[in-house]
């Protein structure tokens, strides 16, 4: 048995270190690649003819699929009304979501009595109230905006609350023996350690509000993407389902990215003590 | 700091029976507010069927009639009637939980091994790691429809929906948690020329078993949500099934049965997950992959 003269060296299964310039093109020509061929076996398989290509279309025809109604401008409604009740859930998500996690967090009384509540609307995934929902609101644009509100104002709370809650006690106390105000406290201490979690939270509340969308969408609508991936599976139309899926998944995308560039501004004020 | 002194002081100077309700109330607060607070929630909610505030439903979008809210004592009896009485609910509860437990050992089989071994090799992980990023930004329901087109509305089909959705945080995770392998202790495992099975077995899995229960409980709370839509997205049998027929056939207090149940298992299964995390805390190395969209 021979022991390796080079330790880290070339090993098989070990992660080499090479240039990190060098790595990193090997990453994206790799990742790329891996990328690009799937979508060639998927058009390949489909053109051949192996599987039926009206069950699994393909990515030309998805894109074929695509021109016509952005050509056409038809496929703005449905985007706009799927992005309003994104919006308008998320938002209102974030705005009951910061401040319930921020008042759990702080009072441990106001945790007491909503804490149950939280944790038993964490418990079961809120796309299962979707048909009562549907009753209440109805099947146009508000039981979407209901569904992505519950979906998303859990995560956000319970995000922040866990922030306020890991806050640095010592930085407290001291700011305590200086008498600093309460209002003080909650924007120079408090917020501050607060905003990774707060991210984390706002991140997989995005996801959350997205999917009560599609679901509530899918399950029962007029008009939206998740309407029009419904209609097209019922007209067996393959190519338009991979259309709005992909759309979603741009939507995710972008709505993940966009979180990530707010979260890098705010980590650049955060007190340099927190960041260690 | 007088201050504190101060209040510190008078809250011990309390003394006699004040006291005594003082330190009984405090010693249990947490229980007390909680069973008040949802003690008050449930008078107001059946207030909403029966009380005067009643007429408090006719605002702004909201158009709820007493039918569509239901009350907590019909909810109580409907459940009553359900579990103990007829029974109906039982078939719906054991289709779920097979679905749930067929789907999970089908994304646990695939997705760990498929993980893992991606983690493990340098250029298959860069191939993987855009690919499982994709994934995991799909919101993947928006598929059930095309599922159902592929495989109908049988038990195989949510099956699919629900390992579909299951998987993509397994493999994140056992994926993530070959990163965190010390490699320190992969280049003596070769330098002594381990065999992979070895490798795996006495560093690697050891390693991964947080991850792999933190992508369990995701995977867990995924597919609560995979066995919900794959049923009231055009299913013969399961609690999603009856909680979609009742809703529109607006049997509401039927519907939160249906919802109430799901709570239950939500608890049930996350609970017992945290349990066997909680034994494992001891040897976490660094907090796993949560985020999922």
């Amino acid at each position: 048995m021979s022991l390796p003269v080079t330790v880290g060296g070339d090993a098989p299964g070990i992660h080499r270190s090479r240039p990190a310039a060098a790595l990193r093109g090997r990453r994206f020509f790799i990742g790329a690649g891996t990328i690009i061929g799937l979508l060639a076996l998927w058009e390949a398989v489909a053109d051949v003819g192996l599987v039926n290509p009206m069950l699994i279309s393909s990515p030309s025809r998805v894109v074929a699929a695509g021109i016509e109604p952005f050509a056409s401008g038809d496929i703005w409604q449905d985007i706009n009304v799927s992005a309003r009740e994104f919006v308008w859930g998320y938002l209102s998500a974030i705005a009951i979501g910061i401040p319930l996690g921020l008042a759990t967090g702080c009072y441990k009384r106001a945790d007491y009595v909503c804490g149950p509540f939280i944790d038993m609307l964490n418990a079961v995934p809120r796309v299962t109230f979707l048909p009562i929902l549907i009753l209440w609101f109805g099947i146009g644009i508000w039981s979407k905006v209901a569904v992505a509100f519950l979906g998303a104002v859990i995560p956000i709370a319970i995000a922040t609350h866990t922030g306020v809650r890991t806050n640095e006690a010592r930085f407290i106390r001291v700011a305590r023996s200086f008498c600093a105000s309460r209002f003080k406290l909650l924007t120079s201490i408090i917020l501050p350690g607060t905003v990774p979690y707060l991210f984390t939270g706002l991140k997989y509340g995005a996801g959350r509000a997205l999917l009560g969308v599609v679901v509530g969408e899918i399950y029962a609508s007029t008009a939206g993407i998740g309407h029009m991936i419904s209609d097209a599976a019922n007209l067996f139309d393959t190519s338009t389902v991979f259309l709005g899926v992909a759309l979603f998944m741009a939507a995710g995308v972008t709505v993940t990215a966009l979180l990530n560039r707010i979260e890098q501004h705010f980590d650049r004020w955060r007190p340099e003590m927190q960041r260690r | 700091m007088t201050v504190l002194v101060k209040q510190r002081y008078g809250e011990q100077r309390r003394a006699g029976v004040l006291r005594v309700i003082h330190e009984a109330y405090f010693g249990y607060e947490r229980g007390i507010l909680g069973v008040a607070a949802f003690t008050l929630f449930l008078v107001l909610w059946e207030g909403l069927a029966r009380g005067w505030w009643a007429d408090l439903l006719h605002i702004g979008a909201l158009r709820v009639k007493p039918i569509m809210l239901s009350s907590p004592s019909t909810i109580a009896a409907t459940a009553w009637q359900m579990y103990f009485v007829t029974g109906e609910i039982w078939r719906d509860l054991g289709f779920s939980g097979l679905e749930f437990l067929l789907a999970l050992l089908v994304a646990a089989v695939l997705g760990i091994p498929a993980g893992l071994i991606a983690g493990r090799y340098r250029d298959l992980s860069y191939a993987v790691d855009p690919l499982l990023n994709a994934l995991n930004a799909t919101p993947q329901v928006a598929l059930v429809p095309l599922v159902v087109l592929w495989m109908g509305a049988g038990l195989g089909a949510r099956v699919f929906i629900i390992a579909l959705l299951m998987i993509v945080p397994l493999m994140i995770n056992s994926f993530a948690a070959m990163r965190t392998v010390e490699p320190k202790y992969l280049t003596l495992a070769h330098s002594f020329d381990a065999s992979e099975w070895t490798v795996f077995r006495t560093i690697i899995l050891p390693a991964a078993t947080p991850f792999l229960l933190v992508g369990t409980r995701l995977a867990i709370g995924r597919g609560m949500i995979g066995v919900v839509v794959g049923e009231i997205y055009g299913a013969p049998v399961g609690v999603g099934f009856m909680i979609n027929q009742a809703g529109q056939t607006f049997q509401t207090a039927k519907v939160f049965v249906g919802v109430l149940t799901i709570v239950v298992a939500g608890l049930v299964l996350s609970e017992a997950v945290r349990r066997v995390e909680r034994r494992t805390e001891r040897w976490r190395p660094t907090q796993a992959q949560e985020q999922q969209p």
